[in-house]
């Protein structure tokens, strides 16, 4: 009997290992360990040992069984292992062919461009505000220091509705606006869009987009105004750009400047960008003109304050090297698509 | 404004590089803008003297020429032209030379025989008759004077000069002249400045023997100025003055004329030189025109003139537009023998006004409209005189006439220093403002810590505080400006709600795959018809520009449909296969016509679509999510848009607006065409204001999540073809006593399986209590009831 279990053992063990799929393994175990195995048959059978060979062979007999539990387990794990791993060998995939998605759209360069302003603005601590784009003569140009037949009107052709309102042609209407609903302190920019009879061509645009900004406070200084823009400056164009300040006229500020930055691309040193100048005029701006808070009730005597003027498409185009104006107006999907 | 560097010179010493001066001047607020360097447009072109002329053995229209050109060996060039000859002296390019019509000449063979450079006609050197004798003859030209051979040519020609463009700010008009220029720099680079000062012999008489004036109009003319000049000896002026003009773009005619044009540039004022003798009545009478009058300028164009118009007549009839230009009748020509010469101040607005309507622009019109002082008049004469004395251009005859209403007093400004650098946040020295101001000829003292300043009569634009700062901070340099952070209180930079409402439209159309669009705001009289609007549309209530650019662009838009159509058109001409669109914008609505106060600008919304993928109902999903998840309960109906499909077309309504939020879908082939869209197109116009009027009272709260099981039913029925689908649901809705969660379609079916008018529809209804597990029962019943609801319209269960 023992010889039978031993070569029971070795049988199954050896037809175990020879098994290659779980199936086949699940029909070894009913056939030696089910209830109709050959090793249960073998314990039936051992009512007929003696009572001292019997706890030997019991003894044996689960050995046996235990062993044969054990290889059956190891071996399970072992061909699950297998079939998981033929099953992920399978599976095997192209990871360089493209992916699925929905894809999302975006918005235009000039608001990405504009919302870039309006958060560096805003952070600042100003109100983003808007203004009507049809003004009127007062608001454009009267209220600006730029009386009826001043020569700076020849400075912008502007076009024309009605008698006395025309399409805006700066943005710097709306610091008139500003002021006359609010006291200082005033901290505010309105980005929108303004108009100009200009040929259309690779550099003009008759519509096309400004942000004004405003600062009135008391002792508001020039230098509060380069500290600004220095903020605005560095946020777009990088920390090491330098602020240059050149003497200018507006006339609604007074003194007033040209702000330029040093070129991004050579680093001042002069390029094609620049156009060898090493700098690159981005914005005007000044002290708000005594004449302009004086007419909105702030007196000058009391409160200065900042105003400048950034053209938006420029620094669009700029940014992205858009080289013709014309194609921010055209909406061509290719050209839409390669700015998000 | 152009200034040769050679004239600026005759005023004020520069001697540091003109690079380095144009960065100086443009630094204190005189942005150059141009540099020409003449000497560099001729290079290597020399006098040079015919010594011996031979003719080509190998060619007949040739000759072989040696020349001195003032180097050891004669230099032999061959030439075509047959106007030379032996002892001429001639300009020749040597061999590596520039021509000012960018042509290199080197050396080379002509027909066997070497020739080194090519000898030059008047043309060839871009010369005009005036600015070399006998430079538009046919040949070479042949030099007048006697030059040493070798003479480099740009010292005949008086090319050693750079002519600056510079930039004058519209506040300076006082800049639009030499010496203006001149006074700048003088500060700029710490030199003295040299003016002429002007001196001159007389001939005796009276001028008042000769000429009357008479100002009518002071208000136009605050001064006017007359001198008589007799026996005039009209010839060329000298080659200084000649160079000067040219420098500045004229041409020079003849002393007289050059001399007025010289006083003009060098001065800043504009003056004319009448014919004394063709001054009817010897009268000059400054006066509006009459109604009716005309002219005829010395461009030899006719005006007709209103009482709006400055003229100066003489007793009879106009003779000279104001300030803008003179008349053909009282011209100067080689003949005149007397001269009347006029210096004046005409009102800026005035001529700016008669030279635009009448569409005449001259230097001189330029000036007046920039303004000149009527200070400096005086001057400007007495330096024509000097100028007509040292030309020995005629007699100067005794006499002034100035009339005048009065010249303008001295402004004195009186201003604590401190206040100055208050404003530029610097800390200017005291003695450094009087300094500076005083190099600029404000006359400045200094006396417990304020400043008295004597604004000088050509400096109208100062007038306080601020314009004294910028003085002193663009000469003291702006590079001391040194950036200071933000100060004062902290405060919350704020958006207005309409931006914030805009951008969250924004962020969920591009979530669906749209791109933002940018177009303008006005747009073609013509689009209106292409969208098929209506005669009485409301649409068509458009803002016309007074002065389009135009047809194309002028009328401000009451819609974005047809600019969003034009940009479907063009991205299909592209052949991009397909797009979907979005623009955000405003629509301009008049509150009455013709335009007497503002428009009403109203935000407006447009989405576009076109592609393989997309149909009515792509769009209807973007649509229908926009207003979902801005929280509007929307109703979808059919509408009548003109321009869209009339099948394939709704409007959304929300509750409590009589006016659709919006309206979309396919648009008309008719319209398309009319757009140059072939395919199928879709496009729907949002009304944003009552969205945005959602979307501010939108509040979410959070609903808790299911705690039973739901049980879905399918539902299929049959009903009549042309019964919405949206009644259906209604009906099905109607029915719900709290547990059908989603009605969803699922299918629709029109065929040979079911009567021709009819469809069978298949809905999956979704069934779940907050609080039990539904019973089966429950949920029989509760399809029951809708069953019931719907065979109220004729919907039966499909069988």
């Amino acid at each position: 009997m023992r010889e039978q279990l031993e070569q029971i053992k070795a049988a199954a063990l050896r037809e175990m290992q020879k098994c290659g799929d779980l199936k086949a393994l699940d029909a070894l175990r009913v056939s030696y360990l089910g209830k109709k195995g050959q090793l249960t048959a073998i314990l039936k059978q051992m009512g007929r040992l003696s009572a001292e060979e019997r706890p030997v062979v019991g003894q044996i007999a689960n050995e046996v069984r235990q062993a044969l539990e054990e290889a059956l387990a190891a071996r399970q794990e072992a061909l699950r292992e297998k079939e998981l791993n033929d099953r992920l060998a399978a599976e095997r995939i192209d990871v360089t062919m493209p992916g699925k998605a929905a894809k999302a759209g975006g918005l235009h360069p000039l608001s990405i461009v504009t919302n870039d302003l309006i958060d560096i603005f805003q952070s600042m601590g100003f109100d983003v505000v808007d203004g009507p784009e049809v003004e009127t003569d007062h608001y454009l140009f009267e209220a600006l220091n730029l009386p009826k037949d001043h020569p700076a009107r020849d400075m912008q052709d502007t076009f024309y509705l009605g008698d006395n309102l025309l399409l805006r042609s700066q943005t710097s209407s709306a610091q008139i606006r500003v002021m006359e609903q609010r006291k200082p302190p005033i901290r505010m920019v309105c980005p929108g869009r303004v108009f100009r009879a200009d040929e259309v061509d690779a550099t003009h645009s008759p519509v096309f987009h400004q942000m004004e900004g405003l600062v009135v406070d008391k002792g508001i200084t020039m230098c509060d105004l380069k500290g600004c823009l220095e903020q605005f400056v560095h946020e777009i164009y990088g920390p090491e750009t330098r602020v240059r300040f050149r003497p200018s006229f507006f006339p609604f500020t007074e003194p007033s400047v040209e702000v330029d930055v040093s070129c991004s691309e050579c680093g001042g040193k002069g390029c094609r960008i620049c156009k060898g100048a090493g700098w690159i005029e981005i914005l005007g701006a000044g002290m708000v003109h005594p004449n302009v808070l004086r007419g909105c009730g702030i007196d000058p005597e009391v409160y200065s304050g900042f105003a400048f003027g950034v053209g938006i498409d420029r620094l669009t185009t700029t940014r992205y090297r858009i080289s013709d104006i014309r194609l921010l107006f055209e909406n061509d999907q290719r050209f839409l698509e390669q700015f998000n | 404004m152009k200034v040769s560097l050679n004239w600026l010179k005759r005023y004020v010493d520069i001697d540091i590089p003109v690079e380095e001066f144009c960065d100086r001047m443009t630094m204190s607020g005189f942005e150059v803008e141009d540099v020409e360097d003449l000497s560099a447009s001729m290079e290597n072109v020399k006098v040079g003297r015919i010594v011996k002329l031979e003719k080509h053995p190998d060619a007949d229209k040739l000759q072989v020429c040696q020349l001195d050109v003032g180097e050891a060996e004669p230099v032999q060039i061959i030439t075509g032209a047959q106007n030379v000859f032996e002892g001429a002296l001639v300009p020749c390019a040597l061999h590596n030379s520039k021509l000012p019509n960018g042509t290199h000449i080197k050396k080379g063979k002509l027909r066997g025989l070497p020739s080194n450079g090519m000898l030059c006609s008047g043309e060839e050197l871009c010369l005009k008759e005036g600015d070399y004798p006998g430079a538009e003859v046919y040949g070479i030209l042949i030099l007048q004077e006697d030059y040493a051979p070798g003479t480099d040519m740009r010292d005949v020609l008086h090319r050693n000069d750079v002519i600056i463009d510079f930039s004058i700010l519209s506040n300076r008009p006082d800049c639009n002249s030499v010496i203006g220029v001149a006074r700048e720099a003088a500060v700029v680079l710490g030199k003295e400045l040299r003016l002429p000062k002007p001196a001159y012999k007389t001939s005796g008489g009276d001028v008042t023997e000769h000429i009357a004036i008479s100002v009518e109009d002071y208000d136009l003319c605050p001064r006017y100025m007359g001198r008589v000049v007799k026996n005039l000896r009209i010839k060329p002026s000298p080659d200084w003055m000649k160079d000067c003009l040219r420098g500045a773009g004229m041409r020079p005619i003849n002393n007289i004329v050059d001399i007025t044009n010289f006083v003009m540039l060098e001065t800043g004022h504009p003056m004319h030189a009448f014919n004394l003798n063709d001054i009817a009545g010897r009268q000059i009478i400054v006066r509006r025109a009459k109604d009716g009058e005309s002219i005829t300028t010395l461009d030899g164009r006719e005006h007709g003139l209103n009482g709006e118009m400055l003229v100066i007549a003489d007793a009879e009839k106009p003779s000279c537009l104001a300030g803008i230009m003179g008349g053909l009748e009282s011209e100067i020509t080689e003949e005149t023998t007397d001269l009347f010469l006029e210096c004046a101040k005409f009102r800026r607005d005035n001529v700016r006004r008669t030279a635009r309507t009448l569409g005449v622009r001259t230097e001189s019109s330029a000036r007046f409209e920039k303004g000149v002082d009527t200070v400096g008049v005086e001057y400007a004469m007495e330096r024509a005189l000097q100028l007509i004395d040292e030309l020995d251009a005629g007699d100067i005859i005794d006499g002034v006439i100035d009339r005048n209403n009065g010249l303008p007093a001295e402004r004195v400004l009186t201003v604590p220093a401190e206040r100055i650098n208050e404003l530029l946040g610097v800390e200017v020295p005291f003695e450094e403002m009087v300094r500076i101001l005083n190099a600029l000829e404000i006359e400045t003292t200094l006396e417990n810590g304020v400043l008295t300043c004597r604004i000088p009569y050509f400096r109208d634009d100062i007038e306080g505080r601020a314009d004294l700062a910028e003085e002193v901070m663009r000469i003291y340099g702006y590079e001391h400006i040194v950036g200071t952070p933000m100060k004062g209180e902290v405060i919350r930079g704020k958006k207005l709600p309409e931006r914030i409402c805009g951008d969250r439209v924004k962020e969920l159309l591009t979530a669906h795959g749209m791109r933002e669009i940018t177009t303008y705001s006005f747009i073609s009289s013509k689009a209106l018809d292409q969208l098929g609007l209506a005669a009485d549309d409301g649409r068509r209530e458009a803002v016309a520009l007074l002065n389009p650019l135009g047809e194309e662009y002028s009328v401000m838009r009451t819609q974005l449909a047809s600019s969003m159509l034009t940009v479907l058109s063009t991205n299909m001409s592209r052949k991009n296969p397909a797009g979907r669109f979005f623009e955000l914008s405003k629509v301009f609505k008049p509150k009455s016509l013709p335009l007497t106060e503002q428009p009403d600008e109203l935000p407006a919304l447009c989405l576009g679509l076109y592609g393989d993928e997309e149909d009515f109902f792509t769009l209807k999903g973007i649509v229908e999510e926009l207003f979902a998840r801005c929280g509007a309960k929307a109703e979808y109906l059919r509408s009548d848009e003109p321009y869209l499909h009339p099948g394939r077309q709704a409007k959304v309504m929300l509750p409590g607006c009589s006016a659709p939020a919006a309206v979309f879908g396919e648009v008309h082939p008719s319209a398309a065409a009319r757009f140059d869209i072939s395919g199928r197109a879709y496009l729907a116009e949002i009304n944003p204001a009552p969205l945005y009027e959602v979307m501010e009272k939108q509040r979410i709260t959070y609903q808790p999540l299911p705690k039973f099981p739901a049980s879905t039913r399918d539902l299929a029925v049959i009903a009549d073809r042309e019964l919405p689908i949206a009644e259906m649901e209604k009906a099905i809705r109607a029915a719900d006593s709290g547990i059908v969660e989603k009605v969803e379609l699922f299918d629709v079916y029109q065929g040979s399986q079911i009567p021709a008018d009819k469809k069978s529809v298949a809905y999956s209804i979704v069934l779940r209590a907050a609080d039990r597990t539904l019973t089966d029962e429950e949920c029989d019943e509760a399809m029951k009831k809708i069953l019931t609801s719907l065979e109220k319209i004729h919907v039966f269960l499909r069988q």
